[in-house]
């Protein structure tokens, strides 16, 4: 039961062939026997969750329905506000916080019917360092000693493992899209001001945005149904209609325009793995062969992406509570509390720089959507790494470094469109598969022709039904 | 352009009331010296006259 897909788990409740209580027991007893390879979940709502279960069936027997999610299990990150239950950012500092009030997405879900079923591991206040969370570090579960993609390291480990049915990440500079490449998922970064982000613990104020992490293209566009439109809590949430983003996937790309951008793809300037830009190239070919029109297009501004998004990322971060710096330091783990005093040192004239940077990389990148339906490129310049569980900076060299990978990523949280990530291949890493993924970004609030281009790709390959060796 | 000393991270940080413990000292060198040699790299015609934009306009 676990292994279904949310939409036909959905399905399948909704016809009455399995019971929700049924459903959160299986995943139940599936986090009770894979959670301790992979620590993906900070809390487990078992109680909870049964008790909404329960709830939801007496609904469906009595033909109440009260969503697409309708006893669903889902999983949510913990800097995602939860009335009534601990909500740490996966730091001690908050780990006694408890909110009296759910984020508005975690409404949304409920409203659907979605069963929360606990919530999960990430990165310390949603750092990109996969072993800064105070509850322990999240394994990939396609390999348990590798990254399973910061910040929203639970998100990732649990959907891919068959824990929860999808879940819920936060993506500020790539945190649904690494996950769900490092996981073999499918992840969507939506444009800025689709979703709103009232009671969720912020990172950086102009880049985060929620987004699902599902198994699925279908999956993702029911979860990003349910969380998506207008919130008067959130100033910045675009009071424009949603699409039925699950009704619309067609399949259908015979004419699209697909820009594939070839700075991503060049060895020596980003230093993308052969086995990468394979994987990528043949999930263009693929499209093409479906109707698309795929066309390489240069944007030579992309590879600044990574430092400008980081720059803007860190001096909005450390400005969020700068009196943990100096009240409870020791508090923090020693990389989180670099990061934050860095941040905090970056010269204002620097930071002005990089926002005016983010203005230009936007133009050329909206030019460029002006031309094509979508762009495509790597999620990442290689698949997951092994993670090095020292904490430090070993060299300026290895900090350069983070800044030129974050580009691949960084590039469209900078223009506020949406992004998403797909499973275009696996590559051999010793006796271990691990998944490679296809970045998918399109014009702001076009999430639709993102997730349809997905869904095009996901129906003509077979990477989606591989499941982690656990 | 020159990488920032212990001494002058320390002022730095003096100037926003923050203490840096030694054994961080040698991390927050790589991470900021790393950021602003990186930025410092960017020299684009013009760049001076553009007007910052975080976030997305309307109709954009």
């Amino acid at each position: 039961m676990v292994f279904l897909s949310a939409a036909d788990l959905a399905s399948k409740i909704r016809g009455k062939q399995v019971s929700p209580v049924e459903v959160v027991k299986a995943y139940l007893d599936r986090i009770n026997m894979v959670d301790v390879k992979l620590n993906a979940y900070i809390t487990v709502l078992a109680e909870q969750a049964l008790a909404a279960a329960r709830v939801a069936e007496t609904d469906i027997t009595s033909g109440v329905n009260k969503g697409v999610l309708h006893g669903v299990p889902v999983g949510v990150k913990d800097q995602i506000h939860t009335k009534g239950i601990l909500t740490s950012s996966a730091s001690r500092i908050r780990a006694d916080f408890v909110p009296d009030a759910d984020a508005t997405v975690v409404s949304g879900l409920k409203r659907s019917g979605a069963i929360i079923l606990g919530k999960l591991n990430m990165t310390e206040f949603a750092m990109g360092d996969p072993i800064t969370s105070a509850f322990g570090v999240t394994g990939n579960p396609w390999d348990p000693s590798r990254d399973p993609g910061t910040s929203s390291t639970g998100s990732g480990a649990a959907t891919a493992s068959f824990m929860c049915a999808s879940s819920l990440g936060e993506d500020t500079g790539g945190s649904v899209r690494g996950p769900a490449a490092n996981c073999g998922l499918v992840g969507i970064r939506p444009s800025w001001g689709r979703v709103s982000r009232y009671g969720v613990d912020g990172a950086s104020w102009s880049l985060d945005t929620i987004g699902p992490i599902s198994r699925t293209v279908k999956d993702c566009a029911l979860m990003l149904g349910a969380i998506a439109g207008y919130d008067k809590k959130d100033q910045y949430t675009k009071d424009i209609p949603v699409p039925d983003y699950h009704s619309d996937l067609t399949g259908d790309v015979a004419g699209l325009k697909v820009g594939l951008i070839k700075e991503f793809l060049d060895t020596d300037v980003m230093g993308v793995t052969q086995a990468v830009r394979q994987s990528v190239l043949d999930a263009t070919q693929l499209l093409a062969s479906l109707g698309a029109e795929v066309e390489e297009v240069s944007l030579p501004l992309a590879p600044v992406a990574g430092v400008a998004s980081r720059v803007i990322s860190a001096v909005e971060r450390s400005s969020l509570h700068p009196e943990w710096l100096r009240n409870r330091p020791d508090d923090l783990h020693r990389n989180t509390r670099v990061a934050f005093i860095a941040g905090e040192l970056v010269p204002s004239q620097v930071y002005y720089k990089a926002q005016k940077l983010r203005t230009l990389v936007r133009r050329q990148v909206l030019e460029a959507l002006g031309r094509f339906d979508v762009l495509a490129m790597p999620v990442a310049s290689e698949p997951a790494t092994t993670m090095d569980l020292r904490p430090g900076i070993r060299s300026k060299q290895e900090a350069f470094n983070a800044l030129t990978e974050a580009s691949y990523r960084g590039l469209f949280s900078m223009v506020s469109g949406p992004a998403l990530s797909i499973c275009c291949g696996f590559s051999v890493e010793g006796d271990r598969k691990l998944p490679v993924a296809l970045q998918i970004a399109g014009r702001p609030f076009d999430e639709t022709t993102v997730l349809n281009v997905a869904y095009a790709y996901e129906q003509n390959t077979n990477w989606h039904l591989e499941r982690p060796p656990l | 352009m020159p990488e920032l000393n212990d001494d002058e991270i320390r002022a730095l940080a003096r100037a926003v009331d923050l203490d840096i413990q030694d054994s961080d000292m040698e991390d927050v060198k790589h991470s900021l010296n790393a950021m602003l040699e990186a930025m410092d790299k960017v020299n684009l015609k013009g760049i001076n006259s553009v007007e910052p934009l975080p976030i997305i306009r309307a109709g954009e």
